[in-house]
């Protein structure tokens, strides 16, 4: 009787500890595989990459959506803080530039609805003093709680005509150490 | 039974990843407020890591997902289905079949998804559209061919405030089941 208690006991303990383990692990883990991906295997952080038109072999990220242009920025908080930017779409397709810390949270975001002369703002480290260039630009600051993460730019770009804008506007964008 | 109870409770993580509790279900439409935000508890943070990673919060876009027909049955790649609503609560949506492993199904259609843009309202806002793997002769369309199990999913993006706020008030589209198997007229 005391034998199958305890081993009752046992599963139940180690299945929940592996219950909330997963939980608590997966979403670090998914967004290191995916900042890998973007960052084209970790070198290319502190600079936009930008995904091709997405079809239905696209890969790099779960549920893309077909109907809009991705451009990527894997970063690295190590040198101190980015300054980000990012054009409008020209003809005012909706864009959004939003932040991701490493455990998935969307801790910014910015689109050319609120700010359609362009997106500008300064990503730091939560927690650091910020640099006195970083407070004089009067920019919204953004801060993360991880020294790595990802930012996104998503532009409408339903059609090809459509993704030949936002291609072109997306080159502009930035994800640069501010100097 | 140390084993059994790592075997039972990393199953059980990846079951309630991939199959998402504690989101609302409006009309067959499953979606979460906490998508993306600061907010999202360590259950609905790890579910969006698995099937929406960089998801947006509910601000910039709201997402729904499903894998059954308004009758409660699945989605099939051999089915076709009428999806009909009215007018969105959001600056712009789209629905887009994906396949059961969260990718969009491997076809060359170039119809992955309908939009906003694409199908067309009738005096009252009402619009139709398709979801099979076979083209349908009018109207607007999204390709189910190789999606096995398909998956449906909306995006409200800028959805209005009354959108965010109460999921309950968006008047959701309908997934009706047409037919299924080849010989199904369209």
């Amino acid at each position: 009787m005391k034998r199958a208690l305890a081993l009752g006991l046992t599963f139940a303990g180690v299945a929940l500890a592996a219950h909330v383990g997963t939980i608590l692990v997966a979403p670090h883990a998914l967004m290191t595989l995916a900042m890998r991906k973007l960052s084209q295997g970790d070198g290319k952080v502190n600079t936009f990459q930008f995904a091709r038109r997405t079809t239905a072999q696209s890969r790099a990220i779960v549920r893309p959506s077909p109907d809009l242009a991705y451009a990527s920025c894997v970063y690295d908080l190590a040198q101190g803080p980015l300054l980000v930017s990012a054009a409008p779409t020209p003809g005012g397709g909706y864009a959004s530039i939003s932040v991701f810390a490493a455990n998935t949270d969307n801790i910014g975001v910015f689109d050319t609805i609120a700010h359609p002369q362009g997106i500008r703002f300064v990503l730091a480290r939560a927690g650091e003093p910020l640099p006195d260039k970083a407070t004089r630009l009067a920019l919204p600051v953004v801060l993360s709680p991880s020294r790595k993460g990802a930012i996104l730019d998503r532009r409408l770009a339903p059609t090809t005509e459509a993704f030949a804008l936002a291609e072109k506007a997306r080159r502009a964008d930035s994800c640069a150490p501010l100097r | 039974m140390a084993a059994l109870g790592l075997v039972a409770g990393t199953g059980s993580a990846l079951w309630t990843m991939k199959q998402g509790l504690g989101r609302e279900v409006h009309a067959g439409w499953s979606g979460s407020k906490v998508t993306g935000s600061v907010d999202a508890d360590p259950w609905t943070r790890a579910q969006v890591a698995l099937t929406g990673l960089l998801a947006l919060n509910r601000q910039q876009a709201i997402y729904f997902s499903r894998r059954t027909d308004d009758a409660g049955q699945p989605l099939r790649e051999d089915c076709r289905y009428r999806v009909e609503g009215a007018t969105l609560p959001a600056r712009w949506w789209s629905v887009t079949v994906y396949a059961a492993d969260d990718y969009l199904p491997l076809n060359d259609d170039d119809a992955l998804s309908f939009d906003a843009t694409e199908v067309r309202r009738d005096a009252k806002g009402r619009w139709a559209a398709t979801v099979a793997a076979q083209r349908p002769a009018s109207g607007a369309w999204a390709s189910s061919r190789n999606a096995g199990a398909v998956d449906l999913t909306l995006r409200l993006y800028n959805p209005t405030p009354a959108a965010q706020a109460d999921f309950a008030a968006i008047a959701f589209p309908r997934v009706v089941r047409i037919g299924c198997g080849k010989g199904d007229a369209a």
